[in-house]
């Protein structure tokens, strides 16, 4: 059993500023489910207006972080900020209201299995605005066709292979025109061509209608393409956060490790 | 050695303890977000509602017939030929199948068929993180997927009670017919014992063990976790403590009736 001196051996924390305020923070946070410590005083500023990655191995609780963002789990300590507002501190009611600024894709797409991809991504406009059906078409038909699924509306999310499912829950993430995006993993499970076109859609629809987004991925490619803001996150603390390119140029073990995916260094199969 | 086993009895305790406590909190949010605006639920209660309906209508009748005929039906029958009292199958018919096997076999039925059905319907929908999602796009799940259900159940059961004592009663006239005796006193005896307080005691009973039912496997359902084996595990104990639940009920709810209502007590 590593000693914490040792675990936490290479957890420079170092925090390069991007320069701008926070539109997400997590301020000493803890998270353990049973014996299993996964958060362990982490701390993490993901800056407003850009595209933020979080990068990690497998494990490390990088969708939790994720659930802790729009509140499905709490902290065990420690406080989630969101634009100024703790987010364990809100009362039901305020977070239904909360969440209205948040697009969310899951790691396994989450698409309602009774509804068909169509009704899917419709789902965010029925429930939150008053458009009517023709509006609701034209826009939800756009998202789909962006996501390459334009033919696919009126599938049912079991008739569907993996990256699709991904893809559809992308266009329902997106359908609001949220504030704040959070993707798990939107890359996982596509071939190399799709990742790197949902790579330039990711960077198109930021310019488009700016918005702070976070990212989760295992691919270093999507993160050299499209990561403004790098945070690494390891044993449920930050390794190194920092603008993209300090952190490609980083001389610390770990990052350089996994930012090149080389076999050799700090991380092994454990 | 003894503290080791202390240990081992202790954690498993303590989470069943912590399940229940958490089951309760879901039964009053359910009823609040049941009786406070808005109601979305209207729909998924009918489409929860036809498809219990659809489910259980055929093993119920099968069962209740089945048990019924052969416990109180052939076995009692057997038992009343020695005094040659078999016109006092109608009487044991109220005692047997009026207040305790046609509810009985209700609950193991619903339990089984729906409740499960429920619990796997729901636990695959955590899996997939269907529920997360619902959440983070302002849906409810307790009042748009678990308060229909609750209601579809306990008015299911309570219902499906009388169905399921009417096929019972059948049962009882078979044993008749298969011993050769007129229908005329099974009828007067069962009538003699017949109350009011039977037949509502029944259906209010059922339709408690409908709530018992849904809570747990909604509960169960929601909280599965660690893949597609998580919701066979989830689906198991939904049903095991379903059971527990109902029969440990049963017995509340009938000391409680024959203590605040003795007259049913009397045997006629
Ligand atoms: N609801 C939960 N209950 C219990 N344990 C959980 C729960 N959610 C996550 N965990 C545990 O937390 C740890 C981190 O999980 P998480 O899903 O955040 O990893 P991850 O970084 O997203 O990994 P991957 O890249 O493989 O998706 C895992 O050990 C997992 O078993
Ligand atoms: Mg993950």
């Amino acid at each position: 059993m590593a000693t914490v001196e040792q675990q936490f051996e290479w957890h420079s924390g170092k925090n390069r500023s991007a320069g701008v305020p926070d539109a997400i923070e997590f301020i000493d946070v803890y998270k353990s489910f049973g014996s299993n410590k996964v958060l362990q005083g982490l701390n993490m500023g993901l800056p407003e207006g850009m595209i933020s990655m979080i990068l990690g191995p497998s494990g490390t609780g990088k969708s939790v972080c994720i659930k802790h963002i729009v509140g499905l789990l709490y902290p065990d300590s420690g406080d989630v900020v969101v634009h100024g507002q703790s987010v364990p501190s809100l009362s039901d009611a305020e977070l239904f209201e909360f969440r209205r600024q948040f697009g969310v894709l899951f790691q396994d797409g989450a698409l309602f299995g009774s509804l068909n991809l169509y009704d899917n991504v419709a789902f965010p406009l029925r429930q939150h605005t008053e458009k009517g059906e023709e509006e609701i078409a034209e826009i939800v038909n756009r998202r789909l066709r962006e996501v390459g699924l334009g033919d696919a509306g009126q599938k049912m999310p079991n008739e569907l292979s993996g990256g699709m499912r991904k893809r559809a829950g992308f266009a329902r993430a997106l359908v609001l025109d949220p504030q704040i995006v959070l993707f798990d993993e939107p890359d996982s499970g596509l071939d190399p061509v799709r990742t790197a076109l949902l790579c330039e859609l990711i960077k198109e629809i930021h310019a488009e209608n700016g918005g702070t987004y976070v990212v989760i991925t295992h691919d270093i490619m999507s993160a050299r393409r499209v990561a403004e803001y790098i945070a690494v996150l390891w044993r449920g603390r930050i390794v190194e956060a920092g603008l993209a390119q300090d952190l490609f140029d980083s001389e610390n073990p770990f990052v350089k490790q996994f930012l090149s995916g080389e076999s050799a260094g700090p991380l092994g199969m454990e | 050695m003894v503290r080791s086993v202390a240990e081992r009895a202790y954690l498993p305790a303590r989470n069943l303890l912590e399940e229940i406590g958490d089951m309760m909190i879901l039964t009053g949010r359910t009823i609040v977000s049941a009786l406070r605006p808005p109601y979305p639920y209207g729909g998924e209660f009918v489409s929860q509602f036809l498809f219990v309906l659809k489910l259980c209508w055929f093993p119920l009748l099968i069962s209740t017939l089945a048990i019924c005929y052969a416990a109180p039906g052939l076995q009692a029958a057997n038992f009343l030929t020695l005094f040659g009292a078999l016109d006092r199958l109608g009487g044991i018919f109220i005692l047997a199948a009026v207040r305790e096997i046609g509810p009985a076999v209700t609950a193991v039925v619903l339990a089984g068929v729906a409740g499960t059905a429920i619990t796997a319907d729901l636990g695959a929908r955590k899996i997939r993180e269907e529920l997360d999602a619902l959440q983070v796009l302002g849906v409810d799940p307790v009042k748009n997927l678990v308060v229909p259900r609750f209601l579809a159940l306990m008015v299911a059961t309570g219902l499906f009670n009388v169905y399921a004592i009417l096929f019972g009663i059948f049962g009882g006239l078979a044993a008749e017919l298969v011993n050769h005796q007129p229908l005329g006193p099974f009828w007067t005896t069962f009538f003699e014992n017949a109350d009011t307080t039977d037949l509502w005691g029944s259906v209010v009973k059922c339709t408690v063990y409908g709530a018992i039912i849904a809570i747990i496997c909604c509960y169960k359902g929601m909280t599965a976790s660690g893949g597609a084996e998580g919701v066979g595990r989830a689906v198991n104990q939904a049903v095991v403590l379903a059971f527990l639940a109902v029969f440990a009920f049963n017995y509340v709810f009938t000391q409680m009736l024959l203590a605040t209502h003795p007259e049913i007590l009397v045997i006629k």
